[in-house]
């Protein structure tokens, strides 16, 4: 264990305190999401608004991150979230995350509320907080070209004029396209009147078995290159799941009114579009497309939601609703769940042209850019989208019928997971709402992985077939406590076991791996248990904001409409199947029969301390 | 004669190399302190590598006035024990693949004929190969893609 700081930026004081990151921290929470939420459960007051000085924002980093380890580029970006009002963290790639340790620092908690528009500069080991009069109201592109422009060679992580103008659904990005997307935090670092938060540092991550990293890298390295899925995901990125997706009858579309949409999005038609697939720090994947359309995407979430979703069939087109998500600052995900619900509501009447202003619709390019633009300045009908499920307070109750969200968080993942029940379980259950990179078993979908190998992953009793509800309990249980893990060490999840492959990286990776950079033992059971602890740790912050079992649920489209088309066609989630798996889930967790952390497990999670 | 060649259009900028040299020539990871260096830029969208091309007719060596530099091999390497630190040779390099942080001055040596850049590069975007088959084997793919597009 070494040392690594963490500093608290109290924004309207103006002071910079830098502490030493307590070793029972790391010990117990590794670091980036693990320490962060931990973090959140002993910084933030109940019953705060999300938009109060009194929320922070933290940005962390995993002990793994910015080192030779595989895709060792993520950060978490942490806070109450004004999108939801409950667990706000968003993981991210890009070059920012290895760029903050670099300069120093592996967590930065951003309080308090800056009196003028403000950026914030962390630099070899010194922070400043500095006038952002010159950046505020520039796009994401502009305002990190005008900071490399006049501060050299820096990684900067920047809210957008989404989230300067407090859009719930406002992402922070860094990079062209990499976004800290879900659950507002745009939004959360706009209203600290905070522009960026800038890094650059010469010294480099300290590893304490150098030679013993580079020999278990070139292990690693052909282990994870040897997997059928990383050529594919390395020339087709994420959008090669739309097909498979497709295929299945289980592409959200039309706000989940159909399941079945156009060949057109196929992977193989994005390739024309592509200049380069380019990598984020420390990958061997390479997911990201360099569009021809001067930016970078999409992912499979822009080709569903901007695309399915909306009724868009038309490549092109999709692609430059993405660019401008991306350049706004706006999260792909809610926007493209937002804008489909509002246009299934204006179909069925439920808002009228009085609300929206214009006729609204699917399958219109322009009125979907245009909408973009106007909720990222809350223009118009645009100031009623930029509240994302919020919106439901001036859309009526009936809306929320059509609502593809839990817990108010919009559905990231663009599959329709009534034919695939185990996804169902884990949007319900996720930490932060409606959101598949929590605990998405992917291998669910892997029809012809054999029982034994999905035995392997998941546990005895696991299924091949994704539409009973056996065995589905343990699948959520096993991806929701590796994925808190890896989110925690800095590395991408797209190279975790279970996620897109069975081959990928196990618990006895990352214990090779922490061994070599830090020096200390991590045996593979305790890694799981950090997994499970911070899930337990989110979970009491979750229930001290409001949360209970009974939210814990899905879209009401889900348990009442039959899916139409398709192989899927006549499938919906039964409730009698689902309260069986959510109860199965609880007794994993070792959850009381109402979804609680049981006083004993919340005493062993305090031990952990307070700031030091 | 060995040496390190660079595809442009098959590098995706992931900095592996450089964390690599960083961590086998100075125990951290650090793309900066590397004796090669990806330059990238997502908004103008590029992203290039500079190392050493081991010039037969070096700069670095004729403006030395410690004797720092020396040939062994055919690989032009620097002697940390002899240099002033003057960061002439950085100066002039025409390549601008010498690097200089602090107290350290570092110059790709090829670590000894098994580059470990070359070794954890996922898309073969840096080869260390003989120059006549490296040759070959470029206009090979040359010859391939003009064929097909004419």
């Amino acid at each position: 264990m070494y040392d690594r700081k963490m500093a608290i930026v109290d924004l309207s004081k103006g002071k910079v305190k830098e502490y030493t990151i307590p070793k029972k921290w790391q010990r117990g929470f590794l670091g980036g999401r693990g320490i962060n939420s931990y973090l959140l459960y002993n910084l933030i007051e109940k019953g705060i608004d999300p938009f109060s000085p009194k929320n922070v924002l933290v940005l962390g980093v995993g002990p793994l991150g910015g080192t030779l380890a595989p895709s060792s580029s993520r950060f978490n970006a942490s806070g109450l979230s004004p999108e939801t009002g409950i667990l706000g963290d968003s993981n991210c790639g890009g070059f920012f995350g290895p760029e903050l340790r670099f300069a120093g620092f592996d967590h930065l908690v951003l309080r308090g509320k800056s009196k003028k528009p403000s950026y914030v500069n962390v630099q070899d080991g010194e922070i400043e907080i500095r006038d952002a009069k010159d950046y505020w109201g520039l796009d994401t592109y502009e305002v990190q070209i005008s900071l490399r422009k006049d501060l050299g060679d820096v990684e900067s992580v920047v809210t957008g004029v989404a989230g300067e103008n407090k859009v719930r659904m406002a992402c922070l990005r860094t990079g062209v396209k990499n976004a800290a997307g879900r659950c507002g935090m745009g939004a959360l670092m706009g209203s600290k009147n905070v522009k960026a938060v800038v890094a650059s540092g010469v010294n480099g991550v300290k590893v304490e078995h150098p030679q013993r990293m580079l020999e278990l890298m070139e292990e690693i390295k052909d282990y994870l290159m040897g997997s059928k899925i990383t050529p594919i995901l390395g020339s087709q990125g994420t959008p090669l799941l739309y097909e498979v997706s497709n295929a299945l009858g289980a592409i959200r579309t039309k706000n989940s009114q159909l399941n079945v949409w156009s060949d057109s999005l196929n992977a193989e038609e994005l390739e024309q579009h592509v200049e380069k697939m380019i990598s984020c720090s420390s990958c061997f994947t390479h997911c990201r497309h360099r569009n021809k359309f001067d930016g970078e995407g999409p992912e499979y979430t822009a080709v569903g939601l901007l695309g399915a979703n909306l009724g868009l069939d038309h490549y092109p087109d999709i692609i430059k609703l993405n660019n401008t998500c991306n350049e706004l600052g706006l999260d792909v995900s809610s926007a493209g769940s937002v804008l489909g619900w509002a246009f299934e509501l204006y179909e069925r009447g439920i808002i009228d042209k009085k609300m929206t202003g214009q006729e609204i619709g699917f399958g219109d390019f322009e009125l979907a850019n245009d909408l973009l633009h106007k909720i990222s300045r809350r223009e118009g009908f645009g100031d009623i989208l930029a509240e994302s499920s919020q919106a439901a307070k001036k859309f009526g109750p009936k809306s929320k019928d059509y609502l593809i969200a839990v817990k108010n968080l919009p559905q990231s993942d663009p599959h329709d997971i009534r034919y695939i029940k185990a996804f169902g379980l884990g949007i319900a259950t996720a930490s932060r709402g409606a959101d598949h990179l929590r605990s998405r078993p992917t291998i669910e979908i892997f029809f012809r992985l054999p029982q034994e190998v999905k035995e392997q992953i998941y546990g005895k009793g696991a299924t091949t077939d994704p539409t009973v509800y056996d065995g589905k309990a343990q699948a959520v249980h096993f991806s929701d406590n590796i994925f808190a893990t890896i989110d925690s060490l800095g590395l991408c999840k797209f190279i975790c076991h279970g996620f897109n492959s069975p081959h990928y990286l196990k618990y006895e990776h990352f214990s090779k791996l922490l061994y070599a950079v830090t020096g200390s033992e991590f045996k593979e059971k305790e890694l799981e248990n950090i997994g499970k602890r911070i899930i337990d740790t989110e979970r009491l912050f979750n229930f001290k904001h409001g949360v209970t079992a009974k939210d814990d649920t899905l879209p009401k489209r889900y348990f009442d409409d039959p899916m139409k088309q398709g192989v899927s066609k006549g499938h919906r989630i039964e409730r009698k199947g689902f309260d069986k798996m959510k109860k199965e889930y609880y007794k994993l967790r070792k959850w009381d029969e109402k979804g609680r952390v049981k006083p004993q497990r919340k005493k062993h999670i305090e031990s952990h301390g307070g700031l030091p | 004669m060995k040496y390190l060649y660079y595809y442009p259009e098959k590098c995706t900028g992931c900095r592996q190399c450089a964390m690599a040299c960083s961590l086998n020539k100075f125990g951290e990871c650090n793309p900066k302190r590397s004796a090669i260096s990806i330059v990238r830029d997502e908004f103008e969208r590029y992203e290039f590598a500079i190392f050493c091309m081991q010039c037969e007719d070096a700069p670095c060596m004729d403006v030395c006035h410690s004797g720092s530099y020396y040939v062994e091999d055919n690989i032009i390497k620097h002697d940390d024990n002899k240099c002033i630190l003057c960061r002439l040779c950085a100066a002039v390099c025409p390549h601008s693949a010498i690097t200089t942080m602090g107290k350290d001055l570092v110059k790709c040596d090829l670590c000894d004929g098994d580059p470990k850049c070359v070794k954890y590069c996922s898309t073969e975007a840096l080869v260390y190969e003989e120059e006549t088959k490296e040759q070959a084997s470029r206009r090979r793919e040359l010859a391939k893609k003009i064929l097909s597009t004419s």
